[in-house]
């Protein structure tokens, strides 16, 4: 069986600098994994790395076996690699609605849109009420319930979660967090980063360590040094 | 006073669609195309050619000024967008690039045209002219705002409904989140350009019909066009038409009051003093988003 996500030493930064040191991961089909580490570390150069979102790169990454070392941004969303990024990358001059049928542009979600926005909304029963509501005026955790609803809005391979935590009080960051765990993906696989252990302990599958841009097996204690 | 104001709604049509073709270009790909006083030339002779020898029906020749218009657009995609795309410097560049490309376009049309003054027949003449209080409405301008009205309610439309026009929108917000969802900025560039020349190619014929198509008439209507996309604030749609009305307005006072050789003077002051108090232009004031 081939997995999912493959990621063989990848070496990736911005400009002069080395984020990442030889990176070697497996991600099977509908298998979910977390990244812990302390910021600064390198959890999201290596999500954005993924998606061709870095200066530079490295080494191998394969998706269902086949190469995707070299492919665009774009072109990774259309093939089922979705980027819940930090920051949201939304577009805030755009309804809630416009927002989330962004996240099925690629060609055989778009035909799909309103079933899967209703999926959505269903998740994230706020976005439903703020459909019309331009993205911009919206809170912290609604815009990020947005950009995750934008992101399960087409049936990816692989989502990578670029800590989902960030910036939320604590009650909404465990609630959106819970939420997403909890979801079937309809054996998508799931990579999240996120420094918090708490909040996705007990509900991935394995986790793993991110420690000046090496990953390391999990040992089970918290962040500090 | 009725006379004023037939003539600023007039004027805000052909402003609003030369600023909208600059400001869309602009925000959906981040550079102010010079070369669309080229583009509007050039959509005005290729509409004059249509009319002299295909059809001078009214429907064709409009057509034929908006498609030269994309087609120019989708020129300065493959000529200047494709190539400069994530280049350093690339304001710098394509600024340079694109205005380069306006003195080749206006010597083409130099060379191919001559210097003579190029005139359409009237293309509005089966609506009948009217009077609103004193003032005479000539079929030009109600066919005009009729056009323009068209024009922008058809690629509203599709820019609100379509998936492409999702995409154009997506990426006048955000380059990085257009491109995770699967938006290919290139191909979609040709979307951007092809609807940014649409909109110079109609204010071309509009104006044609009532000054002369020569090789450097895109000047004129280009300056103003970046005065109302610069006070609308850059990249602002809704911004750009309310600035042409502004414009307008300021336009047909001076016209009426100051005479024409005021006209570019008033408009200078009027878009200092705006972006002395607003920056950012009437976007600023329209936006009520957080950052």
């Amino acid at each position: 069986m081939s997995a999912a996500l493959e990621i063989r030493g990848l070496e990736a930064g911005y400009g002069p600098l080395s984020v990442l040191h030889g990176i070697d991961l497996s991600v099977a089909d509908g298998e979910r994994v977390g990244i812990l580490g302390l910021n600064g570390h390198g959890k999201t150069t290596m999500l954005r790395a993924i998606v061709d979102l870095v200066d530079w790169k490295r080494g191998e990454i394969l998706l269902n076996g086949e190469d995707i070392t070299h492919a665009t941004t774009h072109a990774l969303a259309r093939r089922g690699v979705v980027l819940m990024p930090q920051g949201d990358a939304l577009f805030p001059g755009l309804t809630v609605k416009d927002n989330l049928d962004a996240g099925a542009y690629p060609g055989g979600s778009w035909k799909r849109r309103k079933e899967r926005r209703d999926y959505v909304c269903e998740i994230f029963p706020r976005l439903g009420e703020r459909l019309g509501q331009v993205v911009g005026t919206l809170s912290g955790g609604e815009r990020r319930m947005c950009s995750i609803g934008r992101g399960l809005m087409s049936e990816a391979r692989i989502y990578l979660v670029d800590e989902p935590s960030l910036g939320l009080g604590p009650g909404i960051a465990k609630g959106i967090c819970d939420t997403l765990l909890g979801l079937d993906l309809q054996g998508g696989a799931l990579l999240i980063a996120e420094q918090n252990r708490a909040l996705i302990d007990g509900k991935i599958d394995r986790a793993l360590r991110m420690h000046g841009g090496e990953l390391a097996p999990d040992t089970g204690e918290d962040g500090g040094h | 006073m009725t006379g004023v104001i037939v003539t600023t709604i007039n004027l805000t049509a052909i402003y609003a669609l030369v600023a909208l073709g600059i400001s869309l270009t602009w925000s959906g790909l981040g550079f102010l195309n010079l070369s669309t006083g080229a583009m509007y030339a050039g959509a005005a002779y290729g509409a004059w050619l249509v009319a002299t020898n295909i059809s001078s029906n009214v429907v064709v020749v409009l057509l034929g000024g908006v498609i030269v218009g994309a087609a120019l657009g989708a020129l300065i995609c493959l000529t200047v967008f494709l190539p400069l795309d994530g280049k350093p410097n690339w304001e710098l560049r394509t600024l340079t690039a694109t205005l380069a490309l306006s003195f080749v376009g206006t010597n083409i049309y130099l060379w191919q045209f001559g210097p003579q003054f190029k005139q359409f027949d009237p293309l509005f003449d089966f609506i009948r002219e009217f009077r609103i209080g004193e003032t005479l409405v000539q079929p030009s301008k109600t066919g005009t705002v009729i056009a323009t009205g068209i024009l922008i309610a058809i690629i509203l439309a599709f820019i609100s409904y379509s998936r492409i026009g999702l995409g154009v929108r997506a990426l006048t917000q955000s380059v990085e989140g257009a491109a995770l969802v699967g938006i290919n900025r290139r191909t979609t560039a040709f979307a951007i350009l092809g609807v940014s020349g649409a909109f110079i190619g109609l204010a071309a014929v509009l104006l044609g019909q009532i000054y002369f198509v020569e090789p450097n008439s895109g000047y004129s209507p280009m300056i103003k066009g970046l005065i109302v996309a610069l006070l609308g604030g850059l990249g602002s749609l809704r911004g750009a038409v309310i600035a042409a009305f502004l414009v307008a307005f300021a336009e047909a006072v001076t016209l009426q009051y100051l005479g024409g050789s005021w006209v570019l003077i008033t408009l200078f002051v009027l878009i200092a003093v705006v972006l002395i108090i607003r920056p950012r232009g009437i976007a600023g004031v329209l936006e009520g988003t957080r950052a």
